[in-house]
């Protein structure tokens, strides 16, 4: 009768033990979700609010622009040049040599498959950082009917390709993505 | 790789063996009631309102303070929770730290040797109301404008030292970057806080006595600070989901102008007792000299009090306690009423309790003690 009652009591404390493990492990489980849903808020609160997110990619409407003329607008304090090209100034870029270029670069690589007319660009010349001439026709667009540089006397040509000197890289291309026919969205 | 990387840090940093020694397996009474669990809750309150004020602190802009506080409001991610935890968080603090000075007065923890720890207690609730001053302030609408506007006029209207103070303090009677100096020490003197809070740790371990049945901190405290933190978190998620501006006048949640006095300006409810005292004065000075005298019989408390060390208060002791407090939250109704001739007698009748009961009440009561 003593052994029972002995073998009982050892049981108790068994199942107890198994007990206690079982609050423990519910208590720091639950503990873990709380420390996330409070640390959760803090954290995204350090995260840009939509409202500045949607300025920084902002949709520009390309579908106005004459053709051979370019629309100018500042995106992160950068100047963007989005020009609208002539089929003259496609057919005399398209088939350049690329290794005949200061920086090779084709023509798949300046425009964007179904919307090839268009050539966006950081209007910054790639020497001396000048803003670019040639946006309008009237403009000083130098042999290759493309923009130039009022400091350094660079020039490029349409689609935005180095070709005369002292700037040695073609210009850069921001993000960017269509939207359609007539809308960009940048960022 | 864990095992040889602890006795490697231990060596050379002995985390562990400070957290055994001074957390851990710091010895304590077996009998302590769920009140000994107060001072961690406040530690923990004000170590809440220093992460979610760094994340405003990101956000607001003391040149356009209200926009920027809308801003964060209606803008920001979560900032309206943040925003509510913030203003919440000040709230339990409040509530905690004036539990804390309750518990003082019904425990006479103020007498000898506990002097200094209760002149630390003081000072903290000092600070900390010159922290919720400034932190009300930087809300800055109808309410905060001319709280402020008040203040930095009134100082730079005093003559002599108290004045040049005022003026040093405030950076005139209204220029552009006040607003932006309030910000600054707002934040400056959060941190102080924490200082202080270690000071009063340090000076109350110093004067315990061995306990006559001592037992580790964890798990036995421990589990006791558990629950009385889910009971205060309970109560925080309840006031910050459900009554976000408890105890702030409504005013100030219109945009401030110049040219528009409230009618009644009062501070959000755990500024009130002091402004009620405050008022006892006249003018701009007497205000001053009010308030450092409310504090002053409270500094004095050890010696007005006349009990023998270590006696347990009376019965008619421990009802001037519940009544001063009755008293004070009575004051604090008065500062939220429109003025009126009644509100006004009624404070004056509080504010003359309050020094009745430390200056004649206190002495007379305990003097008559057994010893």
């Amino acid at each position: 009768m003593a052994e029972l009652a002995k073998v009982e009591q050892e049981l108790e404390i068994a199942v107890d033990v198994v007990k206690r493990d079982f609050l423990k492990i519910l208590t720091i489980a639950g503990g873990a979700v709380a420390a996330g849903a409070i640390a959760w808020p803090f954290i995204d609160a350090l995260n840009p609010s939509a409202e500045s997110l949607a300025l920084a990619r902002p949709i520009v409407e390309v579908g106005g622009i004459a053709p051979n003329t370019a629309l100018r607008f500042v995106w992160l304090g950068l100047p963007i040049y989005i020009r609208k090209l002539t089929d003259k100034q496609i057919a005399d870029n398209q088939f350049i040599v690329p290794a005949s270029l200061p920086d090779p670069a084709d023509y798949t690589s300046r425009v964007r498959p179904g919307y090839e007319t268009f050539v966006v660009v950081v209007g910054l010349n790639t020497g001396v950082p000048c803003e670019l001439l040639g946006n309008d026709p009237s403009d000083a667009r130098g042999p290759y009917d493309g923009w130039s540089c009022p400091c350094d006397g660079s020039v490029s040509d349409p689609l935005g390709r180095v070709r005369l000197g002292p700037a040695a890289r073609t210009l850069a291309i921001p993000k960017f993505t269509f939207l359609n026919d007539s809308q960009i969205q940048f960022g | 790789m864990a095992e040889q990387t602890k006795p490697w840090v231990e060596k050379r940093l002995p985390v562990s063996a400070a957290l055994q020694t001074h957390v851990a397996g710091l010895l304590k009474p077996r009998d302590l009631p769920y009140s000994a669990t107060l001072g961690v809750l406040i530690t923990g309150a004000v170590a809440f309102l220093v992460a979610s004020g760094l994340v405003l602190s990101v956000y607001y802009d003391p040149a356009h303070a209200f926009d920027s506080v809308q801003f964060i409001t209606r803008e920001v991610n979560y900032g309206w929770l943040i925003k509510g935890f913030h203003a919440t968080g000040t709230t339990m603090l409040f509530a905690t730290v004036y539990l804390v000075f309750f518990r003082a007065l019904l425990s006479r923890e103020y007498k000898a040797p506990g002097e200094i720890v209760w002149f630390l207690k003081i000072l903290m609730l000092l600070t900390l109301l010159l922290v919720g001053w400034l932190g009300y302030t930087l809300a800055d609408g109808a309410d905060s404008y001319w709280s402020l506007n008040d203040a930095a006029l009134t100082a730079s209207r005093l003559d002599g030292l108290p004045g040049a103070v005022g003026i040093w303090f405030f950076g005139g009677p209204e220029t552009a970057g006040t607003l932006a100096r309030m910000a600054v020490l707002h934040a400056a003197l959060a941190f102080a806080v924490f200082l202080v809070l270690a000071i009063h740790y340090a000076a109350k371990r110093a004067i315990a006595l061995a306990p006559a049945r001592p037992v580790a901190l964890h798990p036995y405290y421990t589990s006791q600070y558990f629950v009385s933190f889910c009971v205060f978190a309970l109560i925080f998620a309840i006031l910050v989901f459900f009554a976000p501006h408890l105890g702030q006048n409504p005013l100030n949640l219109a945009a401030p102008s110049g040219l528009v006095v409230p009618d009644a300006v009062s501070p959000p409810w755990y500024l009130l007792p002091e402004a009620g005292l405050a008022n006892a004065g006249g003018g701009p000075l007497a205000h001053i000299i009010a308030f450092i005298a409310a504090f002053a019989v409270l500094a004095a408390l050890p010696w007005l009090d006349r009990s023998a060390p270590g006696t347990p208060p009376s019965g008619r002791a421990r009802f001037l306690t519940y009544l001063l407090a009755l008293d004070l939250i009575g004051l604090c109704l008065t500062q939220t009423a429109i003025p009126s001739a009644l509100s006004s007698i009624l404070a004056a009748i509080f504010i003359a309790w309050y020094f009745l009961h430390f200056l004649v009440l206190t002495p007379l009561v305990t003097a008559s003690e057994p010893k």
